[in-house]
């Protein structure tokens, strides 16, 4: 049993955004993937506001050279849009990855921000498109970097009071990109290692490479002091084991050492090396 | 309380549901339809698996107020017209179907997949009952059952 709480579901975005600044105690639903699994333990809200629908919130658009994502599209639809296949192959492929076939239908790329998961899979793919959240409430507009908009795990800086509006993010064309992920299960099990990467080369050079990982630190991370390492580097093995050492020396900078890491480091090692030879 | 309205298996259903309310719940308890179950609430297990505008979705983690407009199906649409769906046919004949607890979800979810796609591959199959689980049969059964389903809805020219 779920514990009370009134429902409402918004037709527009103006419909929600008033509701999320005069009802009390308000949680926003989308796909409910995170948010019915909480309520079910126990969490409790006073309204449930139904975001779901609301046309403004879906689709992917593009303008000035940035794309624009609707926080309401599912994984599913985010797997198989073309203009993410074709300008951010990481993030379709670590949507298609995603939970299984009935979360992809119900879960949303809002919802997986919102509930800000050290192993939500469309984060790392995000993070290496330098996604910027806009995020609306009745009264103010904000843009903020994705980096900034997630503080700890589970926890954003997004206002109860505020919508994500969208997901804008820059297209990434005549890269080498990709998600590898590795889990317990293929299916089900939270991510347990995710890398997203796009790698930019040219006459035996990196000319761009960036990297970000998931599920290795309390927040995915981008790993930009190896991006610069990489940057103009020559590609050969010795640049490809520092790349690798400055990657796993950050993480333990990050999170201390885990007895998980004596798992997970090695694996991380693995996909790395795999990834910067490609 | 609030009323939805919405195609249940083919015919308009108007009923009134709670605001906290799930969509499993709500066809159990209100419409009596029994063939969704409820194995873990949490969705890990697809036994509550309904199709909502064809596509599965799990309707323990689905607010009722969220078939409001849509078209849900449940297992008792494959057999609306008054015959077993060659899925189904294929379930029996293939000893997919044990203590049968997975079996509707599972049905749904290959009926979706033969919706979009008339020739699965195995990948295909695999995938798209990846989220259901099966305790008794060790999916081989399933998955022969869903292949040989498909053959036959094509001779047929059915979905
Ligand atoms: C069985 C299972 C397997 C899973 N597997 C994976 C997996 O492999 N990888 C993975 O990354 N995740 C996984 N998840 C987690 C979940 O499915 C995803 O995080 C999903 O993207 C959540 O989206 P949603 O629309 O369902 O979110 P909801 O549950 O509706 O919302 C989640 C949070 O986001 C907020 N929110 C939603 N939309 C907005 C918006 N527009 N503006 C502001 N806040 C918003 C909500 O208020 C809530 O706090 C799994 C979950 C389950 C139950
Ligand atoms: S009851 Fe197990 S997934 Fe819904
Ligand atoms: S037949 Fe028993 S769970 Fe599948």
């Amino acid at each position: 049993m779920l514990p009370k709480f009134a429902s409402v579901t918004a037709r527009t975005k103006d419909e929600a955004l008033s509701w999320l600044s005069s009802l009390e105690n308000p949680k926003i639903i989308a796909g409910g993937t995170d948010l019915m699994v909480k309520m079910r333990a126990g969490k409790h809200y006073s309204h449930i506001i139904d975001v779901a629908g609301i046309p403004e919130l879906l689709g992917v658009t593009e303008k000035d050279g940035r794309m624009s994502i609707g926080p309401a599209m599912t994984h599913a639809r985010l797997s198989t849009e073309a203009s993410i296949v074709r300008n951010a192959r990481s993030l379709a492929l670590a949507c298609g990855l995603v939970g299984s076939p009935q979360i992809r239908n119900m879960g949303t790329i809002g919802g997986n921000l919102g509930n800000a998961s050290p192993a939500a899979d469309s984060i790392p793919p995000l993070l290496i498109h330098d996604a910027v959240l806009t995020l609306e409430s009745r009264d103010a507009r904000r843009k903020v970097p994705l980096e900034e908009a997630i503080v700890a795990p589970y926890v954003t800086s997004i206002d109860v009071k505020e919508l994500i509006d969208s997901i804008e993010i820059s297209p990434l064309r005549g890269y080498r990109e990709g998600y590898r992920r590795v889990a317990k299960r293929a299916t089900w099990a939270i991510s347990r290692l995710g890398v997203a990467f796009a790698i930019r080369e040219e006459n035996g050079r990196f000319l761009d490479a960036r990297l970000a990982i998931g599920s290795c630190t309390p927040m995915p991370f981008r790993a930009k002091k190896v991006e610069d390492l990489l940057k103009g580097a020559p590609k050969n093995e010795a640049t490809i084991s520092e790349a690798i050492r400055m990657a796993l020396e950050e993480i333990k900078l990050i999170s201390g050492i885990r007895p998980s890491y004596a798992y997970k480091l090695p694996v991380l090692q693995g996909i790395l090396e795999e990834v910067l030879r490609g | 309380m609030k009323t939805i309205r919405f195609l249940l298996n083919g015919k308009e259903a108007s009923i009134e549901v709670e605001d906290n309310e799930t969509l499993l719940c709500a066809l159990r308890e209100r419409l009596g339809i029994t063939s969704v179950k409820e194995g873990c609430g949490i969705g890990e297990c697809g036994t509550c698996t309904v199709l909502v505008d064809d596509e599965p979705h799990y309707s323990c983690l689905t607010l009722a107020s969220k078939a409001n407009g849509r078209d849900i199906k449940t297992v008792e649409y494959l057999s609306s017209s008054g015959v077993l769906h060659p899925l189904q046919e294929a379930f029996i004949r293939s000893g997919a179907v044990q203590c049968g607890y997975c079996t509707p979800a599972m049905l749904l979810s290959a009926y979706s997949l033969l919706l979009r796609n008339a020739n699965p591959d195995a990948h295909d199959i695999k995938e798209a009952i990846s989220g259901n689980l099966c305790r008794c049969t060790g999916y081989i059964q399933i998955e022969e059952a869903i292949k040989n389903a498909a053959e036959i809805c094509k001779c047929n020219g059915q979905d």
